[in-house]
């Protein structure tokens, strides 16, 4: 993957700020899904959020991409106060997602569902592309070019023109994905990349992180159940239990944190890959 | 082909393509909107009403004497104002529009058409009233009129008389209604809408405003429904607000004639559209024309069990949507791809 060289991305600058997540509790009704949770993911770095099911890690992006609102605590991301950007706003300073089930047109095609991820890096509305506006076709087509690239990077070149309906559920995730990246993110958050995947796609969509944190050097924020992809690819890892930060460090710190294994073990609910993986 | 049906087409069926074509755009509009952004509207016909009025206030000359409201504008200008205005009316609608959907959506959208009633009975210095309408301007273009028969013209040895004129006007207008909406579904806009109606907090994570992608849907909507409201008052050569709510131009009864057509067509589909308002629309009216030719037809409405025409065509469509939604949810569009992927290239 490399990086855009035909100005296509608005924000040209290799800067990539730090996200600052501090103190944030979220709650829905009497249930508290976050409690005080702070964290900060260094610029470049892949940080792993993790923890059992139910622990508050998809309320986290949703917080950071501002589909939830915060109760307490607030969000960072470099210079920028988060609390006061709209939603759509945020992917313009540089933050793009994925989601945990995917959230694509299931009747659209593959290459439609990604361009969509060019939104904010484009402009034009109804009556420029209704006149077909020669600005806005060219404009368009240099976007495309983008958007093939990076579908092809994710081994999605042969389903361009599919319905995404019809692929597979971990072609689904690629696509996911590749709609995230396609916004030209700074700060690459995602939810369970590899969910549903076997372990040979497993670690192939492993090798596809750490590619894009190397040749982009942007921050990857990774939500992942398989502790062995964590473990091999993480930088720096966060652990949530019942909404509450429980463990911050590196993965060989975390594989021996008590609190880790008291959380993983005692629930029982833990993957029992991480078991393996800590003992 | 469709350039040289007037000359062969005989006056009587050109209007029934022109009133077709009426309903094409506004449905045009509606599949945009309910199609690709996900908005149920049965306010249709209220816009309709609005670019309508507008029409006929913005081109009318005042008249001494006269209490009807009448700026002067070319004809042309005219036209634009209307869209312009019921767009307008679209947008103010929008912040009630973000805040329901579905089917409560369409109950307050259906509350429009009740607004149209009372305005349209309210203020018949715009409208012209219940009881007699107002006339509507004419369509000139240079001095030369496109809806009557001013000044006289002979194609090939047909006279070109106002549905001649009207024929090409409308013609035109259609057209141009689908080259903006094609080209707006196939790129920017198309895309967020349908991200959307399909998912609105990832579509918000991908940098779409929501809300304003909403209200712009609405706006559009309501102005196609603005021009097809124009064309109405054209083809009747009146502007008349309706008597009450369930008949009418801009009654209950259109916006539900309007939502068959995009459901009969294909959501979210702009060629089924402009099909489904030749059944919807011009079915009724070409059986009136056909009846008394077509000795099977005649028969049926001869006895009178009250099945006139329109209430034939009435069941034509009520089974045709029946239908389409349980063997074809795609509508005359899938079945159209379908033929066209058999016997096409
Ligand atoms: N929109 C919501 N409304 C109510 N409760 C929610 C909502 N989203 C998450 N929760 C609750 O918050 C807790 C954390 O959920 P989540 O962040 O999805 O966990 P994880 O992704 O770690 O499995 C769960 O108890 C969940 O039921
Ligand atoms: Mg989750």
């Amino acid at each position: 993957m490399k990086p855009t060289s035909d100005g296509t991305t608005a924000a040209e600058s290799t800067y990539v700020p730090e996200l600052h997540v501090r103190n944030v509790t979220v709650r829905f009704g009497g249930l508290a899904a976050l409690t005080d949770v702070s964290f900060t993911v260094k610029p470049g770095t892949i940080h792993a959020l993790i923890g059992p099911n139910g622990a508050g890690k998809s309320t986290c992006f949703n917080v950071v991409s501002g589909l939830y609102p915060v109760d307490e605590g607030d969000v960072r991301f470099g210079p920028s106060d988060l609390m006061s950007t709209a939603p759509h706003q945020r992917v313009s300073l540089g933050i793009g997602r994925a989601f945990q089930n995917t959230a694509l047109s299931g009747h659209v095609t593959v290459l439609d569902n990604v361009m969509l991820g060019r939104h904010a890096l484009t402009r034009g509305g109804f009556l420029l592309a209704g006149l077909r506006s020669p600005r806005m076709r060219k404009e368009q087509q240099l976007h495309l070019d983008r958007v093939v690239e990076i579908c092809e990077f994710l081994g999605l070149g042969d389903h361009l023109q599919r319905p995404v309906g019809q692929l597979s559920y971990g072609d689904q995730k690629r696509v996911d994905v590749a709609r995230a990246l396609a916004t030209e993110p700074k700060l690459l958050m995602l939810d369970e990349p590899a969910a549903g995947m076997n372990d040979a796609e497993t670690s192939v969509m492993a090798q596809l992180i750490s590619d894009i944190r190397s040749s982009l050097g942007i921050s990857v924020l990774l939500v992942e159940h398989d502790m062995s992809l964590v473990m091999s690819i993480a930088d720096h890892v966060t652990v949530l239990d019942f909404g509450r930060g429980i463990a911050d460090g590196t993965p060989s710190q975390i594989r021996t944190s008590p609190e880790v294994i008291r959380a993983y073990l005692g629930g029982g609910e833990g993957p029992a890959v991480l078991q393996e993986e800590l003992s | 082909m469709a350039l040289a049906l007037p000359l062969y087409v005989s006056e009587v069926w050109l209007r029934v393509f022109e009133y077709a074509m009426v309903g094409a755009v506004a449905a045009i509009g509606l599949t945009l909107l309910s199609g690709h952004c996900g908005q149920l509207s049965l306010g249709t016909p209220f816009f309709m009403l609005v670019g309508g009025t507008a029409y006929a206030a913005l081109a009318a000359d005042a008249e001494a004497g006269s209490d009807l409201v009448g700026i002067g504008l070319p004809p042309v200008i005219a036209i634009v104002g209307a869209v312009v205005v019921s767009s307008l009316a679209g947008l103010a609608f929008a912040p009630v529009a973000g805040r329901v959907s579905g089917i409560y959506l369409a109950v307050a959208t259906l509350s429009l058409v009740f607004l149209g009633l009372y305005l349209g009975q309210r203020f018949t210095e715009f409208t012209g009233g219940a009881a007699t309408g107002r006339p509507a301007p004419p369509f000139t273009i240079f001095g030369f009129s496109l809806t009557t028969r001013e000044p006289e013209l002979t194609v090939l040895g047909v006279p070109f008389g106002a549905q001649e004129r009207m024929w090409y006007l409308f013609l035109i207008l259609v057209i141009g209604g689908i080259f903006l909406a094609l080209g707006a579904v196939r790129s920017r806009p198309g895309r967020s809408w349908r991200a959307v109606r399909d998912n609105p907090a990832s579509a918000a994570a991908m940098g779409v405003n929501v809300a304003r992608a909403r209200a712009t849907a609405f706006a559009v909507s309501a102005g196609y429904a603005g021009l097809a409201g124009v064309m109405m008052v054209l083809w009747f050569g009146l502007l008349k607000a309706d008597e009450n709510e369930f008949q009418g131009s801009w009654s209950i009864a259109a916006a539900i004639s309007l939502l068959a057509i995009v459901i009969i067509g294909g959501l979210g589909s702009v060629w089924g559209a402009v099909l489904g308002a030749a059944f919807v629309f011009g079915l009724p009216l070409a059986l009136r024309l056909l009846v008394p030719s077509v000795p099977l037809l005649a028969s049926i409405t001869e006895g009178s069990g009250g099945f006139t025409p329109s209430v034939i065509t009435a069941f034509a469509y009520g089974s045709l949507i029946v239908l389409v939604v349980i063997f074809e949810p795609g509508g005359l569009a899938a079945i159209g791809r379908r033929i066209t992927a058999r016997f096409g290239r």
